[in-house]
C-alpha cells in the first residue's frame, strides 16, 4: 500500500506542476485522463479496504480533487473528463445487456415485471401527491396553478422518481456480483428507465401544451423514434458485433470500445437513446449470437474498468457542492422522502409479486442511486425552461449529489448481505444451477 | 521477396505497409474530400496523436534500454545513420529554403531540423526465424535509429513553441516529466494484476501523453524516457508495459495514419518541401546506411541503407506533434512528411536489398 500512496502523491505532484506551468488553452484531455485514471483507481482501492464500494472511492476522489474543493482537477479538466460520459454510459448498458440471458431469466421474468411495475406505480402516485402538497415550499415557481402546476409537478415527479441504471450496473460489474438480487435490481432499474423515458417524453409534451409551446411533431412519433428506433439501431449494431466476434475475433477490447463509440456518436446524431441502443446490442449478442468462451467477458472487463474509473471520477468532480450548500435542507428532506417511498413501494411490489422476502427486502437498497440519466433529463428541462427549469436543475443536482454518495454504499451492503459479491466469476453452469435451485417466488 | 515488397507498397498487405493504405483512407475521409472527419472531429482526435506519440516513445525507450544493457555497437551505428540522414536532409532544406525565399511562418532552422527528424525514422523490416543476418541487423538498426532523432525532436519542438525557457531546459523538463511518470507507473504496475494493471498502464500512458502535450513539449521524448526507466528499474515493468501496450498498438497506429491523411492540406510550400524531402532522405539513408554498416557486424555496405528506406510512422507522428505545438504554420511540414512517407515507401520497391533480391 505504501507504493500505491507514493504513486498517488507523485501523480498529484505531476498534475499540480504541469497545470501550473502549462499555457491556457493547451490540450488537457490526456492529462486529465491520466491523472484521473491513476489517482481514482488508487482511491477506489482504498475505499474497498474500508469496505465501501470502489465506485464511492472514485466519486469521493473526484469530489475532493474537483474544482469545488481541492481544485487539482480544475474546471477545464473536469469538462474534458465529461467527454468520456457518453462512451461510459453506452459501455455500461452494453454490459447490462450481456448479463440478461432470456433463457435463464424466463422463469423469473413475470415476478420481475410485477415487482417493477407495482413499485414504480406506487412511487409515482405517492410522490406526485407529496410534491403537490409541498409545492409552495420547494421554491420552484410556487405561483403556478391549474394545468401548468400539474404539468410541472408531474415533470418533477418523473425526474425525482428516476433511478440510475449506470450505478447499478457498474456496482454489479465492479463487485463481480451475481445472483437473484443483482438480476432483480437490474431488471427493475432498466424497466424503470424505459418507463422514465416514456413518462418524461409525455410530460414534456404536457408541459409544452400547458405553457403554449407545443410543436407539430406528435408525441407518439417522437416516442416511437426514441424507444423503438434506439432498439432497432442497437440490435443492428449488436448483430454486426456478433458477426465480428464470430468471424474475426481479434482485438476484441478495442473493437468493443469502437462499437460503444459508434453507438454513442450515431445515437446522439440521430436523437436516439444511446442507453437503450447499447442495451439492445448487448441483448442481441448474449441471446442470439453468444460468443464462445470468455473472450467477450474478459474484453468487457478490461475495457470497462478504465472507463468506469474515469466516468465516476468525472461525476464526482462535477458535483456542484455549492448547490448543495444553497438548498441542502430542501434536498435532504426530499431525499429522505424519496428513500422512504422507495422502501414502501418495494414492499408493496414484493407483496404483490410474492418475491422471496430474503431477496425482496433488499431490493430497495439498489434503487437509491441517481446519476447521469437524471442529470441529463434536468439539463433538457433547464435548457428549455430557463426560469423554473434552472431552479429545478439546482434542486436535482443537490439530490443527485446526495444519492450518488449514499446509493452505492447501500447497494453494496445489500449485495454483501445477499452473499452475491464475487459470484460472477463462478462458471455459468454453476450459476444457473444455483439460481434454478433458488426461485424468486416465496412459494 | 520483391513481390512481397511490391504488394506492401500497393497496400495489399496493410500490416507490412500501413502507410500506403491508411493515409489515403484518411485523405478520403478528411475535410477536403468526403468531410466525414471534420475539423471538429480532428480537434477531438488530438488526444490520439499524443497517446500514439507516447506509446511509440515507450517502445523505443524500452528497445534502447535493452540494447544499452548489452555490449553492442548497434546503438552507435544507428545513431550515426540517423545523424547523417538528419544532416543531409536538414542541410539541403536549409540551403533550398534560402534560395527559394519561400513564405513559411516557422523559422527556417526549425523547418530544416524538423524535416531532418521526420526523415531519419525507418520502419523495421519484419523478421522471422531463418532470415538472413543482414535483415536481423537492419531491423535492430531501424528500431534504434529513432533514439537520437527523438532527443533532437524534443529540442526542435521547444524551439517551435512559445515556451520561455531555453530549449535545453525544455528538453530536460520533458525528460524529467517522463522519468517522474515512469517512476509513478513502476510503483503501480509491478504490484498489480489483471484489469487493474491495465488501468495503471493506461493511466501512466495518458499522463505521459498529456503532461508534455499540455506543456507544449514532446510526448515522444517523455515516453522514451519512461520506457528507458522501466528497463533499468528492478523487476519486469518493461515486459508488462510492452505486453499491455501491444494490445492497442495496431489500432493506435492506424488511427494516427488516418488522422495524418485527414490533416493533409496541400499548399505550395508543402509541395515544394515534398520533393527535396524524398530525394535527400533517400540520399541520407543510403549514405547513413553505408557508414553505419562499418560498425554493424556482417552487413554489406549497400544493403543496410536499402533496408532503411521504408519510412514507418514515427516521422509522421513527429510532424503531427509539431502541428500540435506550432499550429497551422506546420501544415506544409505535415504535408511533406506524410506525402513523403508514401513516396519513400514506393521508392523502397525499386531498391530492394541484394539479399531479398536473391
Amino acid at each position: 500500500m505504501i507504493r500505491r500512496l507514493a504513486a498517488l502523491v507523485l501523480a498529484v505532484l505531476i498534475a499540480v506542476f504541469v497545470v501550473s506551468a502549462g499555457a491556457n488553452g493547451a490540450p488537457l484531455t490526456a492529462l486529465a485522463l491520466g491523472f484521473a485514471l491513476i489517482a481514482a483507481a488508487i482511491a477506489g482501492e482504498l475505499s474497498e479496504r474500508a469496505r465501501l464500494p470502489r465506485v464511492t472511492g472514485y466519486l469521493l476522489f473526484g469530489m475532493i480533487c474537483g474544482p469545488y474543493l481541492g481544485n487539482i482537477i480544475t474546471r477545464p479538466m473536469a469538462r474534458e473528463l465529461q467527454l468520456i460520459n457518453g462512451l461510459a454510459v453506452v459501455l455500461i448498458a452494453f454490459i447490462a445487456g450481456l448479463e440478461m440471458n432470456f433463457s435463464r431469466l424466463r422463469g423469473r421474468l413475470r415476478a420481475m415485471l410485477e415487482l417493477g411495475g407495482v413499485a414504480i406505480a406506487v412511487m409515482y402516485v405517492v410522490l406526485f401527491a407529496a410534491l403537490w402538497l409541498a409545492w409552495p415550499w420547494l421554491g420552484i415557481a410556487g405561483e403556478l396553478a391549474g394545468v401548468q402546476k400539474v404539468a410541472v409537478v408531474l415533470l418533477l415527479t418523473t425526474v425525482v422518481a428516476s433511478f440510475s441504471p449506470t450505478v447499478t450496473i457498474a456496482l454489479i460489474a465492479e463487485s463481480r456480483a451475481s445472483g437473484p438480487l443483482s438480476e432483480l435490481t437490474l431488471a427493475v432499474v432498466i424497466l424503470a428507465d424505459l418507463l422514465l423515458i416514456f413518462c418524461f417524453t409525455l410530460t414534456m409534451q404536457l408541459v409544452a401544451y400547458a405553457f403554449g409551446g407545443l410543436r407539430e411533431v406528435g408525441v407518439f412519433a417522437s416516442l416511437t423514434w426514441e424507444i423503438f428506433g434506439s432498439f432497432a439501431f442497437g440490435a443492428m449494431a449488436g448483430a454486426l458485433f456478433a458477426f465480428y466476434l464470430r468471424h474475426v475475433g481479434r482485438e476484441i477490447a478495442v473493437a468493443l470500445l469502437g462499437l460503444c463509440a459508434l453507438i454513442a456518436g450515431v445515437g446522439a446524431e440521430l436523437h436516439l437513446e444511446p442507453l437503450l441502443a447499447a442495451l439492445a446490442a448487448g441483448l442481441v449478442v448474449e441471446n442470439i449470437a453468444p460468443p464462445r468462451g470468455d473472450v467477450l467477458k474478459d474484453a468487457a472487463e478490461r475495457g470497462a474498468l478504465p472507463v468506469l474509473v474515469v466516468f465516476f471520477a468525472a461525476a464526482g468532480a462535477s458535483l456542484q457542492l455549492d448547490a448543495l450548500a444553497t438548498i441542502g435542507g430542501i434536498a435532504l428532506a426530499l431525499s429522505a422522502l424519496r428513500m422512504a417511498l422507495i422502501w414502501v413501494a418495494c414492499r408493496a411490489g414484493n407483496a404483490y409479486a410474492r418475491i422471496d422476502p430474503k431477496v425482496g427486502r433488499l431490493v430497495w437498497m439498489g434503487l437509491v442511486s441517481q446519476a447521469g440519466v437524471t442529470l441529463g433529463l434536468t439539463m433538457i428541462v433547464a435548457a428549455k425552461y430557463p426560469g423554473w427549469g434552472t431552479t429545478m436543475q439546482t434542486l436535482m443536482v443537490s439530490l443527485i449529489a446526495i444519492h450518488q454518495l449514499i446509493g452505492p454504499v447501500l447497494f453494496r451492503a445489500a449485495l454483501a448481505r445477499a452473499g452475491e459479491i464475487g459470484k460472477m466469476d463462478a462458471g455459468v453452469t454453476e450459476r444457473d444451477r444455483a439460481f434454478d435451485a433458488e426461485p424468486l417466488h416465496a412459494d | 521477396m520483391r513481390v512481397f515488397r511490391t504488394h506492401a507498397a500497393l497496400g495489399l498487405r496493410p500490416l507490412t505497409a500501413p502507410v500506403m493504405l491508411f493515409i489515403p483512407l484518411g485523405v478520403l475521409l478528411g475535410q477536403n474530400v468526403l468531410g466525414i472527419i471534420s475539423a471538429n472531429a480532428l480537434a477531438h482526435l488530438d488526444i490520439v496523436i499524443s497517446v500514439g506519440l507516447a506509446t511509440l516513445g515507450v517502445f523505443i525507450g524500452i528497445a534502447a534500454g535493452r540494447e544499452g544493457k548489452q555490449p553492442t555497437r548497434l546503438l552507435a551505428a544507428s545513431t550515426i545513420e540517423a545523424g547523417i540522414t538528419i544532416a543531409v536532409v536538414s542541410a539541403a532544406v536549409l540551403v533550398l529554403l534560402g534560395i527559394w525565399s519561400m513564405p513559411i511562418e516557422l523559422p527556417m532552422l526549425v523547418v530544416a531540423l524538423a524535416l531532418g527528424v521526420c526523415a531519419s525514422a525507418s520502419a523495421a523490416p519484419s523478421v522471422e526465424a531463418g532470415d538472413a543476418a543482414v535483415r536481423i541487423v537492419a531491423a535492430r538498426v531501424a528500431d534504434l535509429d529513432d533514439v537520437m532523432p527523438i532527443l533532437l525532436g524534443g529540442f526542435v519542438l521547444s524551439l517551435a513553441g512559445d515556451r520561455t525557457e531555453s530549449p535545453f531546459a525544455a528538453t530536460a523538463l520533458t525528460v524529467g516529466v517522463g522519468l517522474a511518470t515512469g517512476l509513478c507507473g513502476w510503483l503501480l504496475v509491478e504490484r498489480s494484476e489483471g484489469a487493474e494493471r491495465g488501468v495503471f498502464v493506461l493511466g501512466a500512458l495518458a499522463l505521459l501523453a498529456g503532461a508534455p502535450a499540455y506543456l507544449g513539449l514532446s510526448p515522444l521524448l517523455g515516453g522514451m524516457a519512461a520506457g528507458f526507466f522501466w528497463v533499468i528499474a528492478p523487476g519486469q515493468c518493461d515486459v508488462i508495459v510492452a505486453r499491455e501496450l501491444r494490445k492497442g498498438q495496431h489500432p493506435l497506429i492506424v488511427l494516427l495514419l488516418i488522422i495524418a491523411g485527414a490533416r493533409l492540406l496541400p499548399s505550395l510550400a508543402g509541395v515544394w518541401l515534398f520533393a527535396p524531402y524524398v530525394v535527400f532522405r533517400f540520399a541520407g539513408k543510403v549514405l547513413g546506411g553505408w557508414t553505419a554498416s562499418r560498425l554493424a557486424p556482417g552487413v554489406a555496405p549497400s544493403d543496410l541503407g536499402a533496408y532503411l528506406i521504408p519510412p514507418g510512422v514515427i516521422g509522421i507522428a513527429f510532424a503531427l506533434n509539431l502541428h500540435q505545438v506550432a499550429g497551422a504554420a506546420a501544415a506544409p511540414l505535415v504535408f511533406a512528411a506524410t506525402a513523403g512517407a508514401i513516396a519513400c515507401e514506393a521508392l523502397a520497391i525499386a531498391v530492394a536489398p541484394a539479399v531479398d533480391r536473391a
